[in-house]
């Protein structure tokens, strides 16, 4: 597609905020399989399905009855549906495309993180990581529950697991405990606080596997890069470790079946620890030795190539990029509120983290122009070179102009129709339809409201107030405004000249943003349709006309 | 196809000529674009007498009239279900429903001069709108912003076409120039044409994205692979001097390309071959747009103010 004529040179990971998206607070984010639709949870419960490529709200998923905030969020393998947990213990699968709600099932403890089975076009089995107590395997449908093992040490005491058991006696009591599916959700890969990786055949509830990551810390995250080649861990020694996957994609359970019939030894715990040498092996792993920052929501980019993380500390927003071999290639810095999700776009350079006010931001590549664009015969040159002419170069008539045009072989075939495989998705398997875009029905337009909110956008953005306070309040005002009538800037209404000026280039950080809107003051109508979720400023409008509210939506930190 | 890329070959022996199936009369004034909806179940056709007809494909019978433009329209395009977004001389662009109640759905203002072509993105969350003011614009969709305003030639943009995934957006222009963007960011990529003679009038993008079909005001037409630079096959034998007449691929029986021409006939050229196959004769002015059926093999064309008509061709048999 775009690949011959993008520079292959530039570095392929994102280097500034780009711009920022605004809806209430978010809480998690998700992207679908290929990127063009990002999933927030939100505090207030509801989960709204972002068009990445618009960067516009495509749908909301909400339950009027269920206002507690969301704890996860998780795509089905071909986007049709999406799985949620909220806090006050429910997990949700709603389906994307009709905005209904499929299925609904209550647990006992609070869900932190959940993930739907990444096997089937409609999963209903999922794997949820609890508050304090065990990662159990869910089936929200059937509303059946099997809850993993944990330790290593139960297996000896034959401790019996039945649904309802929180905390089998005679065992410590574990924090988090996290997991995940690997790529074709047969196995799950548990991490406990004694610093060992299980492996698990969830349908038999078995373990089938150990990997003991010395020193014995505490396993914090563990996550599965995207072709299912790579693992990674975030542990409470403040390092994150690279494993490679040793079993084979498909069918890994049976792998270990036959190793388990195989390995010779007496003792289970030393038998699961040898298959567990048979399926991870340690690559590499890295900390931060300057600062030795604790880590917050690491995860692989969209090829496997680069390995991020948020820095858990309070109070700053820093994401910290890896290439696989531990190398350290950038640190990212946004505002100073701290960081509370992390996700890389499965397909191109593009971040997005959550900050801890609700927004999410998103970090791409700066724009570097291309000269070479700019006139066809242009070539991006390495180094110098020295310019040999022509013989006839300054004839009157060159020989070689003249023969310019039929250079090329005119008589090979030419196929406008064959479309190569995108090699992004190897496993994509064409006859599963997959979702990858929701219609965009355009939202009708009420008669003509006019320039009601004209007077309150043109606060000025009052350059010496830090940003966290102006967003936490904003993030309120914001949820506030969510639930009355909340118009959205529908419509450009644009006098002549004005937009060319300001509108000129998609923003690039909030505080050009900033600008934008001071100029863009006389323009925007508020309309009473749904609320498009964009920089907020004539939402707020709507709801409070009077109170002049102009702090929500200038986020200019002066640079 | 195998068989239909021996290119020597004058003439095809399995091509069935196309004939003259009905003549549609309902405009008052020259038709300035004719397009089959991406289902073929509807077309729609664009008049300088500020309206538009959608009519019904296989009984080609009126079905409605859209009226709502305060001057003339230049172009329309569907989205992938039942939307058309029309560009239009009062400096606005259009969104409305092929359905019934057949609204007017969006009004995107925000050009300051003529709006002359449109086209939806393959997912139809955005439209990218070319204009005598000399740039591109991104809309959104669904609720009508203004995405982009992409400063992007030295003269009206003639043309504006989205490649098959929605990522690159190509763009001639009376300047002469043939460029590529990238949608996200409206970043420049590459320009293909830079001369400053003849101007580019149409550009569009092959139906797998890899190659860029583009007209130009000396009677030519060339088919360029735009990673290469490069044009590999040039088509002539019509008249295209003046109006920026659209072209566009035929695929469904074999490859060919379809133009309107000046001297009031339809062309048919085989893809491959660069000869001219056929020339449907029976407009009455300039044919200024062409549209294949997306199925069946069915061209359909307009005519500037001394025909009126659009004119819907099919294969014998």
């Amino acid at each position: 597609m775009n690949a011959p004529i993008i520079d292959p040179l530039q570095g392929d990971f994102p280097e500034m905020i780009e711009e920022y998206l605004e809806h209430g607070i978010m809480k998690c984010i998700a992207f679908n399989r290929r990127g063009t639709l990002l999933a927030a949870g939100c505090a207030d419960g509801t989960c709204i399905i972002w068009d990445f490529e618009t960067r516009g709200i495509a749908k909301e998923l909400r339950d009027k009855n269920c206002n507690a905030a969301i704890t996860s969020v998780c795509w089905s393998k071909y986007g049709h549906r999406v799985l949620v947990s909220t806090s006050d213990k429910s997990l949700m699968i709603w389906d994307v495309l009709s905005g209904e709600k499929v299925a609904h099932t209550t647990v006992g403890p609070t869900v932190l993180q959940a993930r739907l089975h990444p096997g089937s076009t409609t999963p209903s089995l999922c794997l949820a990581c609890p508050f304090s107590s065990a990662p159990m395997v869910i089936d929200v449908v059937e509303g059946t529950t099997k809850i993993l093992p944990v330790l290593v040490s139960e297996l000896n005491n034959g401790v019996a697991l039945n649904s309802r058991s929180k905390i089998p006696e005679g065992s410590t009591t574990y924090s988090l405990s996290t997991a995940c599916f690997n790529k074709f959700g047969d196995l799950v890969y548990t991490g406990n606080s004694k610093g060992e990786i299980l492996i698990i055949d969830h349908r038999k509830v078995q373990v089938q596997a150990v990997v003991s990551v010395s020193p014995g810390p505490i396993i914090r995250n563990i996550v599965f890069s995207r072709d299912g080649q790579y693992l990674l861990t975030n542990t409470s020694d403040r390092m994150l470790r690279i494993y490679e996957n040793l079993l084979p994609m498909k069918d890994a359970h049976k792998v270990l079946d036959e190793l388990h019939r195989t390995i010779d030894e007496q003792d289970e715990v030393e038998k699961l620890k040898t298959a567990g040498t048979k399926c991870l092996s340690l690559v590499h792993e890295f900390q931060d030795s300057i600062n030795r920052i604790q880590w917050k929501a690491p995860c692989f980019s969209g090829d496997g190539e680069w390995i991020i993380s948020g820095s858990a500390s309070r109070g700053e927003h820093k994401i910290y990029i890896w290439d696989r071999a531990g190398h350290l290639v950038k640190i990212l810095e946004g505002p100073k509120e701290a960081l509370i999700d992390l996700a890389w776009h499965p397909v191109h350079p593009l971040i997005v983290s959550v900050s801890v006010t609700g927004l999410v931001y998103i970090w791409a590549k700066d724009y570097t122009e291309n000269l070479s664009a700019f006139a066809p015969d242009f070539k991006e040159l390495e180094e110098n070179e020295e310019y040999v002419e022509r013989e006839d170069e300054f004839d009157l008539m060159p020989e070689t102009e003249k023969v310019k045009e039929s250079d090329v072989n005119e008589d090979d075939p030419i196929d406008i129709l064959r479309v190569e495989d995108d090699s992004a998705f190897s496993d994509s398997d064409m006859s599963q339809d997959e979702l990858c875009f929701l219609p965009a029905v355009p939202c009708p337009e009420a008669p003509e409201q006019q320039e009601k909110c004209v007077g309150s956008c043109s606060k000025v953005p009052d350059s010496n107030q830090s940003e966290s306070p102006l967003s936490v309040e904003a993030g309120q005002n914001g949820h506030a405004a969510n639930n009355a009538s909340s118009p959205p800037e529908a419509m450009v209404n644009s006098t002549a000249g004005e937009t060319e000026g300001t509108r000129l280039k998609r923003k690039r950080k909030p505080s050009e943003k900033g600008l934008e809107l001071q100029a863009e003051k006389t323009k925007k109508p508020s309309i009473p349709t749904k609320p498009s979720g964009r920089l907020s400023r004539s939402r707020k409008y709507a709801a409070d006309p009077e109170s002049s509210n102009g702090v929500n939506g200038d986020y200019a930190s002066d640079d | 196809m195998a068989n239909s890329s021996a290119a020597s070959q004058p003439t095809h022996p399995e091509y069935e000529p196309y004939r003259l199936s009905k003549t549609l009369t309902g405009h008052s004034r020259a038709v300035s674009c004719v397009k089959f909806s991406n289902d073929g179940t509807l077309l729609a056709s664009a008049s300088l007498d500020k309206s538009l007809i959608i009519w019904s494909s296989a009984s080609l019978s009126l079905l409605h009239r859209l009226i709502g433009h305060s001057e003339g329209i230049n172009d329309l395009a569907w989205s992938e279900s039942h939307y058309i977004c029309s560009a239009s001389d009062d400096y606005t662009l259009r969104i409305w429903s092929a359905r019934p109640p057949f609204d007017c759905l969006k009004t995107l203002k925000g050009h300051t001069d003529v709006v002359f072509c449109v086209n939806f993105n393959p997912q139809s969350n955005l439209i990218v709108s070319g204009s005598f003011d000399e740039t591109i614009r991104i809309w959104e969709v669904k609720t009508g912003r203004c995405l982009n305003v992409i400063r992007a030639h030295s003269m009206p943009v003639t043309s504006v076409h989205f490649n098959r995934d929605g990522s690159l957006i190509v763009s001639g222009s009376h300047d002469g120039s043939c460029k590529i963007w990238e949608t996200k960011n409206g970043a420049l990529l590459k320009t293909l044409i830079d001369d400053k003679m003849p101007a580019v009038s149409f550009a569009k993008f092959s139906p797998n994205g890899k190659f860029i079909l583009v007209a130009t005001l000396n009677n030519t037409l060339k088919l360029w692979n735009y990673s290469t630079g490069k044009f590999l096959k040039i088509y002539t034998g019509h008249q295209n001097t003046t109006y920026c007449i659209m072209a566009t691929f035929s695929v469904t029986n074999g490859k060919y390309i379809v133009s309107g021409s000046e001297d009031h006939s339809v062309c048919i050229w085989d893809l491959q071959g660069k000869n001219m196959i056929q020339k449907l004769e029976g407009h009455k002015d300039t044919v200024v747009s062409v549209t294949c059926h997306p199925n069946e093999n069915k061209i359909a064309s307009a005519g500037l103010d001394n025909d009126r008509t659009v004119r819907v061709w099919v294969q014998e048999g």
